[in-house]
């Protein structure tokens, strides 16, 4: 086919991509000459630059129907161009809340806000990705600078462990991808996702194509942090500092979510009963896992990374539901789950200080006597993951179970629903903790940090408003799967 | 007939209710007792004068509603009023004897502190029992029926400190609540039968109902009428203790006095005679439930009695006499001698008034003795009472001419007459239970009137029985004077109650009883008109008292009054001898039967004991234990288990994924081979 | 007139909710009297609704009707029948004695205390006017948050435990419940409520989504054997938490079967009516002996609760069996009917009893049987209170409590003998362990030095008695206006329970 001109139109719709990476120079630049001068100028100018990038994009990013640039290796759609503003909002509200955790522990440097660009970077490329190469990249990119984040805090050993383990397991996972891709490529013949999804047929799939989807799905599982794939999450959850863990238990969700969606239900569509049927299993142990095991968790950041394996369950199961509207409700539900843990490592972000990380659950003893503030706002939080009205984790719960009963899983929805009753006891235990106990003594009163507490509150009263008036948001994710 | 002055007759007590309790306190004694009595006055002469309407003006029955209490289901519920000869009759009764012990407690209760409470309860009582009397349909009924038992309760414990008084009311209202307990059901099967809770629909819908069977499971049945019948009578016998729900009225002695006299002599106990003359056009269409309420009443009557011989508390006799009598009357309404059973009711509620209220008397007179032992010889001290006593004494037993004859004596030929299952077996406990009867109450008579003073030497005791008014654990009541006559408040309505107590009955026997008084108020198949029988024999009053000298029934009261004599007076060595002799009998006696013994010790033992198994063995072992708190306790286990699988080795993690993603593979190669 | 009323008596409590939890306690006295004039003027706007109400028809009356989210056709509507504009009234009603019982008695967060139970009230009048079953199940859940917070904050000893039980329980009742609504909503594209009742279901989904109901409803009502968190939840639970408990919360599970089961799933209540005529013969009688043997007295209380609202199950689904045994549907609705003066009824009785134990609690700390004795010799007044309530507990006749029990009772004696015979028995049991529990508490001699101590209730205290006393008896000598307004609504309750949503 003939070599479009490479004009600014052509390229507009990957402005978001384009941006950031100059932006990412940018900075570091800065960091270099300046970093050591002016403590926190990095930091600032990230913000700016996030702030910024958002506003670009909006401008020039949007893309009304579903074009591919660069020889088909990259998709600009609605979705992606609602992922990367997104991405934008998330990151800026991530070191929002970090920004006084990190200055604590002195590690408030320039490298720390480029590595968190990087990989929304690699998220980018990754929501855009419309061939398994731009996936693999967008994958890697981002794996790469989540195991320098990890293992930014060098004082820390559990976070250097951590980081260590993330990186052999997500290699292993990343082989699965990159073998399960090839066989694809071998039985297609092609990279590009859209051409895939044409060869692919429905119906009776070749066992090559069968084999590959096994790999593709088990990396998939693996970043998501499905059970049994989940065992890197808690580990690294609880290692990571807590700014990190706020930072990857967010932001990497939207480019999860992609993963599977470009993927899974673009690319190998042929083949949805298929894998829908091998998420099946993959959501069950995923829910009962992450609900029971939850329950024995001593460390705050331990619990609520069972509860992110206990989410995951609910997300995989929109996809088991294998139709658009399932992916819609798949995509909201990820949405509201990023927002309420943006919300809750927030908390905890705040609740801690120096020498105090906040992130064992006695900590939150009588918490509302001493900070009144944070525990209205981690109830709401609790409340609103254990799928209580009025706050939005109810309508995410909702809509799965609605879809389920529309494509008849209904075992599915009585596991789910069991699954999320169980799950309701230690979101409650943390309220018990925050209210009933009487504070522990010894516990410091939190210093302010106006900024990011102000940040929360609206974190929180999003959660509440969205619950009382859940459609835009719902609409919205329905549109951009369309 | 003019349904504001039945309001008013309702109402005026309702209204001194109210005022002597809650504001008794801020208007005070004399005003609270004046209030009460003023308006149980008026209710009184307003009732005669409806009793005088009905019968010598010949007024038409009265039946309507007064309001809609509620309409559910196309069934209307009013309140509303049926007064008729009989229902007349009972009002006057009522309020008369309401009426002098509403006097009488001016004196008895004279230094209570709870005076102004215990006007507000007997008016309170009054209005109740009007409600239940002049009821023209079963809610009513049932209201009214409740409300006694209410104001019962609350007046068996008024005086609330004592455990004595607080145990005997419960008990009270307990054993009635058994009995209202068939009375409802009966009430759910009429209503079920006649869609309508009017007296009327019912009466007339009886001999459709006498055809139905209910059907008890998909093969039994019963006869639906006597079923009901039975029901209702349970109702009758938790209210007219009848055996064995008898056990409350001897223990609501803990009551005072002048209640003794109105609640649980007079008036409330009859209630439950009164309801079944009442539902007599029910009643005659089933012969089995007749047999039934002639069988208790009979055993009532006789056994009950015999409890009296040993009981020494002057009102725990009279108590038994009345449960004795009550039983005469059951068996009268047994062989559908209703009229005759209504007749014994009228002079009964006179003469047992009289002797509680003289009883009260001499407890007054004994500075709240009440141990007939530590009596004896009051006569002296004591002439009006004694009077007044022996009066009653004399109608209880029987004597020709007094009330008492005319109406014992008529059922005890009804029974004699009748040829129901089951009247052969009365005929003998209605006879022998005149023996019994003059027994007992001569046996109280001489005890207490007659005979050494006792009371002398004994020192007094703080006895179980005192019957103070005020707050009854003031300590010694040694006698520091002799006994005196009580002031004329309380002589008065002895007096007041004396006179009917002699002549009410000949008067009135020949009308109420052979006459037509009742007329179509109650209804007596052919088949079973005994008092048609007796009324072909009846020639007067007086050919009648004449008559009655020479009867056996005479000869046994003679008999019983000897006994007492001897036993009692004479030679008082020789009951100790017999009781002796009859050891075991007189244990039986003393125990009353041991139903008391098997409440207390069995039943209610036996209750708490499954309330307690079921508690802590269902609810807390089995629901709570095993299965609420198992469960969560099952899932925080399994979470511990499971978590161990996260053991921080790199290698294990690792395998876990190998293995899921070897599972995966093994599972889809094998489905799409 | 009415268009915004009912919004009104929804948002108003929780929107004074929120001013009081944002005045704190720091400006407590203007944050109480907020707070009662708010519960006030929720009441008194209630009147105006009773007024101008149609007892006329069964439809729905002072609807509101909004979008709220299109997507899923759910409706912000509101509306009330004969069946629930009673209970809002009584929710309305009760509140106020709550607040003001809790004035001075609450020590610790006291602004909080009254801005949780404002804004339960308008959860809960939520519950009984949506005509929406998302909107329902919104104001249902929502409403376990408060509750959870009252009994857990200002609860006694063990009332994490109790707290954390009453949440779970009635949270997975309600889950299955929402279960059941969205496979409606999946069948039919609609979330109302009247949608609902319109749907045709074959026999085996409405088994199941019976089954659904019955685990919500069930546990709130509370039925044995689901029953366990409600002695637990009373005992903890601070007075007025006790009191909105009993009388408003228990309600929303008998309001659930005749809203949703009887006539979304008929023929299941048909076919499984036994189950539920089991449960409450069990209930009525099982329970009753259990209460006998309580020492504490909240416990009893709360199990006499359990009891009574077996009356309510037993009346509500007796109506199959008496077509089945007497061929007519004559007696169907006065078991309704009963079912619906005994939960008004019980409302009354049981939010009164709580207060009265209270009352005592607040003066010797304790709610042990053991620790009392006597109380009439130094609490004349309050003895008056507490026997009638008792009373009125029992059964008697003259006051509300006899009303609901007499209704069911006459019509179960249609369905079978036995259902009366056995129902008939908490005339006895009912009586035990009230009047025991009287006889214990109220009479005798002043037991010990704590008794001769207490005090007679204050004008607070007597104000709030009253305002119940008078409604009891009120209720019970003239309950004709009540059923008025029920009639034309449970008599079309009883078409659609009979009706069959099965092709014939």
């Amino acid at each position: 086919m003939p070599e479009p001109t490479l004009t600014w139109n052509s390229v507009a719709p990957a402005t978001a991509e384009i941006y950031l990476a100059v932006a990412v120079c940018a900075i570091l630049l800065v960091e270099a000459f300046a970093g050591d001068k002016r403590r926190g100028l990095a930091d600032s100018l990230t913000l700016l630059a996030l702030v910024l990038g958002a506003l670009v994009t909006a401008v020039y990013g949007h893309v009304s129907a579903h074009t591919t640039l660069f020889h088909g290796l990259y998709v600009a759609d609605e979705l992606g161009y609602a992922l990367k503003l997104a991405g934008f909002l998330i990151v800026a509200v991530t070191l929002i809340y970090s920004r006084a955790y990190l200055v604590q522990r002195d590690i408030l440097r320039g490298e720390y806000n480029v590595l968190c660009l990087t990989a929304l970077l690699g998220i980018f490329v990754l929501v855009s990705a419309n061939s398994l190469i731009t996936v693999y990249m967008g994958v890697e990119l981002l794996a790469l600078s989540v195991y320098a984040l990890i293992a930014f805090d060098r004082e820390s050993g559990i976070a250097a462990e951590a980081a260590m383990k993330y990186f052999v397991l997500s290699a292993i996972a990343s082989g699965a991808l990159l073998y399960g891709m090839s066989i694809i490529y071998g039985m297609t013949g092609t990279l590009d996702l859209d051409v895939i999804a044409s060869r692919v047929s429905t119906g009776h799939a070749s066992l090559g194509v069968i084999f590959g989807l096994v790999f593709i799905v088990v990396a998939v599982a693996f970043k998501l942090g499905a059970v049994p794939f989940h065992m890197w999450l808690p580990d690294v959850y609880h290692g990571a500092p807590t700014s990190v863990t706020l930072f990857i238990s967010t932001v990497p969700q939207l480019a999860y979510f992609s993963l599977a969606f470009r993927l899974l239900t673009h690319g190998l569509s042929g083949v949805t009963a298929e894998w829908s049927q091998m998420l099946v299993p993959l959501a069950v142990l995923t829910l009962i896992v992450g609900n029971v095991v939850a329950i024995a968790q001593s460390n705050l950041k331990r619990m609520l990374a069972y509860s992110t394996i206990a989410n995951v369950g609910f997300i995989l199961l929109g996809f088991v539901a294998g139709t658009p509207a399932g992916y819609s409700a798949a995509l909201y539900y990820t949405l509201v789950y990023i927002l309420v843990v943006l919300g809750s490592f927030g908390v905890i972000l705040l609740a801690s200080r120096h020498g105090f990380e906040a992130d064992s659950l006695d900590d939150y003893k009588g918490l509302y006597a001493r900070d009144p503030l944070l525990a209205v706002i981690m109830m709401a939080l609790m409340f609103s993951t254990a799928g209580v009205p009025p706050f939005i984790g109810f309508w995410a719960k909702l809509r799965i179970i609605q879809e389920l009963w529309v494509t008849d899983h209904s075992a599915l929805v009585i596991i789910a629903a069991a699954a999320s009753v169980v799950g309701v006891f230690y979101y409650l235990r943390i309220v018990k903790l925050m209210y009933f106990d009487a504070p522990a003594t010894e516990v410091p009163k939190p210093v302010r940090h106006s900024a990011a507490r102000v940040a929360l509150a609206v974190n929180a009263a999003a959660v509440l408003a969205l619950g009382l008036v859940p459609g835009p948001l719902l609409d919205l994710c329905a549109r951009i799967l369309h | 007939m003019n349904p504001q002055v039945l309001l008013a007759i309702v109402l005026l007590p309702l209204a001194a209710a109210i005022i002597a309790g809650l504001l008794g306190n801020r208007i005070g004694r004399v005003a609270s007792h004046s209030v009460a009595i003023g308006a149980v006055a008026l209710a009184c002469a307003l009732s005669l004068h409806i009793l005088w309407q009905i019968y010598w003006l010949g007024v038409p029955t009265f039946d309507a509603a007064v309001y809609t209490w509620l309409v559910s289901d196309s069934v209307s519920m009013q309140v509303g009023f049926l007064v008729d000869r009989l229902s007349a009759l009972m009002m006057a009764v009522v309020t008369f004897v309401s009426l002098c012990v509403h006097v009488y407690t001016v004196g008895y209760m004279r230094d209570d502190p709870g005076y102004q409470r215990f006007f507000s309860y007997i008016a309170l009582f009054t209005f109740s029992m009007l409600m239940l009397v002049m009821a023209n349909n079963f809610m009513q009924l049932f209201f009214g029926w409740e409300a006694v038992g209410l104001v019962s309760y609350l007046l068996i414990g008024f005086w609330y400190t004592r455990p004595s008084a607080i145990a005997a009311n419960l008990k009270a209202f307990l054993v009635n609540r058994v009995g209202d307990f068939g009375f409802l059901l009966g009430i759910a099967g009429v209503l079920y039968y006649t869609g309508s809770l009017h007296y009327s629909d019912a009466f007339s819908a009886a001999p459709h109902i006498a055809q139905q069977m209910l059907p008890l499971s998909a093969t039994a049945s019963a006869p639906a009428l006597t079923l009901i019948c039975i029901c209702l009578f349970i109702g009758a016998m938790g209210k007219s203790a009848q055996v064995p729900l008898h056990v409350w009225l001897p223990d609501s002695m803990e009551g005072p006095t002048p209640i003794s006299a109105l609640i649980h002599a007079a008036t409330m106990v009859t209630a439950g005679i009164f309801m079944v003359a009442r539902m007599s056009p029910l009643f005659e269409y089933s012969d089995t439930a007749l047999s039934f309420v002639l069988v208790i009443g009979a055993t009532t009557a006789f056994f009950m009695g015999l409890l009296g011989i040993v009981n020494n508390d002057i009102k725990r006799v009279i108590a038994y006499s009345t449960l004795s009598q009550l039983g005469y009357m059951t068996v009268a309404l047994g062989v559908s001698a209703y009229s005759a059973a209504m007749f014994h009711l009228m002079t009964h509620a006179f003469f047992k008034a009289l002797l509680f209220l003289a009883a009260g008397s001499v407890i007054i007179g004994m500075h709240h003795e009440q141990d007939m032992r530590k009596m004896g010889g009051l006569a002296k001290y004591m002439p009006i009472t004694a009077i007044t006593s022996w009066i009653g004494a004399l109608a209880l037993i029987g004597t020709p001419f007094f009330s008492g004859f005319y109406s014992k004596d008529t059922i005890i030929e009804a029974v004699g007459a009748s040829h129901r299952w089951g009247s052969g077996y009365a005929y003998f406990c209605v006879l022998g239970g005149v023996f019994v009867t003059a027994l007992y109450t001569f046996r109280m008579l001489f005890l207490t009137f007659h005979g050494a003073e006792r009371f002398r030497q004994v020192p007094h005791h703080d006895g179980e029985h005192r019957d103070a008014p005020g707050h009854g654990a003031d300590g010694e009541h040694a006698m520091h004077s002799d006994p005196h006559e009580s002031p004329a408040v309380v002589t008065l309505p002895l007096i007041a109650l004396a006179i009917p107590s002699v002549v009410i009955g000949f008067m009135t026997v020949g009308t109420v009883l052979y006459g037509d008084y009742f007329g179509d108020s109650i209804r007596v198949l052919e088949k079973n008109a005994v008092m048609g029988e007796l009324a072909r024999e009846f020639h007067g009053p007086v050919a009648f008292a004449l008559h009655g000298f020479t009867t056996p029934t005479f000869m046994l009261a003679l008999a019983g009054a000897f006994a007492a004599w001897l036993f009692f007076l004479k030679r008082p060595q020789l009951a100790d001898a017999a009781a002796h002799r009859f050891r075991g009998l007189r244990d039986l006696l003393i125990k009353k039967y041991y139903f008391d013994w098997f409440n207390e010790k069995i039943l209610a033992p036996a209750a708490l004991l499954l309330g307690r198994s079921l508690w802590h063995g269902g609810d807390q072992a089995v629901i709570d234990g095993a299965l609420v708190d198992g469960t969560a306790a099952t899932i925080g286990r399994a979470g511990r288990l499971i978590r161990r699988v996260q053991s921080g080795y790199l290698y294990s993690y690792a395998f876990w994924m190998i293995i899921g993603l070897a599972v995966l593979l093994g599972w889809f190669l094998e489905k799409s081979r | 007139m009415h268009g915004f009323a009912l919004s009104v008596l929804v948002w108003l409590p929780i929107a004074a909710g929120v001013v009081v939890l944002a005045l704190g306690d720091r400006r407590l006295v203007l944050a109480r009297w907020i707070a009662l004039g708010a519960a006030v003027v929720t009441l008194l706007l209630t009147l105006p609704l009773v007024a101008g109400f149609d007892t006329s028809t069964a439809a729905f009356q002072f609807i509101e009707h909004a979008a709220w989210i299109r997507r899923f056709d759910a409706y912000y509507a509101l509306g009330l029948d004969g069946i629930s504009l009673p209970l809002v009234v009584l929710t309305a009603f009760v509140t106020v004695p709550v607040v003001i019982a809790g004035w001075t008695v609450i020590q610790s967060r006291p602004a909080q205390y009254f801005a949780a139970f404002l804004i339960m009230e308008g959860l809960m009048i939520g519950v009984f006017s949506s005509l929406d079953a998302l909107l329902f199940y919104f104001f249902w859940e929502a409403m376990l948050i408060p509750m959870f917070l009252i009994i857990g904050i200002w609860g006694g000893p063990r009332r994490v435990y109790a707290t954390l039980k009453f949440f779970l329980y009635t949270f997975l009742g309600s889950v299955f419940m929402l279960v059941a609504l969205i496979y409606m909503y999946v069948k039919s594209g609609h979330y109302s409520i009247a949608a609902f009742q319109e749907l045709p279901l074959t026999l085996f989904e409405q088994r199941w989504i019976f089954l659904a109901f019955f685990a919500a409803f069930a546990v709130k009502v509370p039925m044995w054997p689901v029953h366990t968190w409600l002695p637990d939840a009373h005992v903890e639970a601070p007075t007025g938490g006790s009191v909105i408990l009993a009388a408003i919360m228990l309600k929303m599970g008998g309001y659930g079967f005749l809203r949703f089961s009887l006539p979304i799933t008929p023929d299941a209540s048909r076919e499984l009516d036994w189950l539920i005529i089991a449960l409450s013969l069990i209930a009525i009688v099982y329970i009753g002996f259990v209460a006998l043997v309580q020492q504490d007295m909240k416990k009893l209380i709360a199990y006499s609760s359990i009891a009574h609202m077996g009356f309510v199950t037993l009346g509500a689904f007796i109506a199959y069996d008496i077509v089945t045994n007497t061929g007519s549907l004559q007696g169907a609705a006065m078991g309704l009917d009963g079912a619906m003066v005994q939960m008004v009824s019980h409302g009354l009785v049981s939010g009164a009893l709580f207060l009265c134990v209270g009352v005592m609690y607040d003066r010797l700390h304790s709610r042990e049987i053991s620790a009392y004795g006597g109380v009439i010799n130094t609490m004349p007044r309050f003895a008056g209170f507490m026997v009638l309530f008792c009373l009125a507990n029992s059964g008697l006749p003259g006051t509300s409590g006899f009303v609901g029990e007499f209704l069911v009772i006459l019509a179960s004696f249609k369905a079978s003998f036995w259902y009366a015979l056995l129902a008939g028995t908490t005339l006895v049991l009912g009586a035990a362990y009230t009047l025991w529990l009287v006889k214990r508490v109220i009479f005798g001699a002043v037991a010990n030095d704590g008794v001769a101590a207490l005090q007679d209730l204050n004008g607070r205290e007597m104000l709030v008695l009253t305002m119940l006393a008078l409604s009891v008896l009120a209720l019970g000598l003239w309950p004709a206006p009540l059923l008025d307004i029920m009639r034309a609504s449970i008599h079309h309750l009883v078409d659609q329970a009979v009706a069959t949503k099965l092709p014939v």
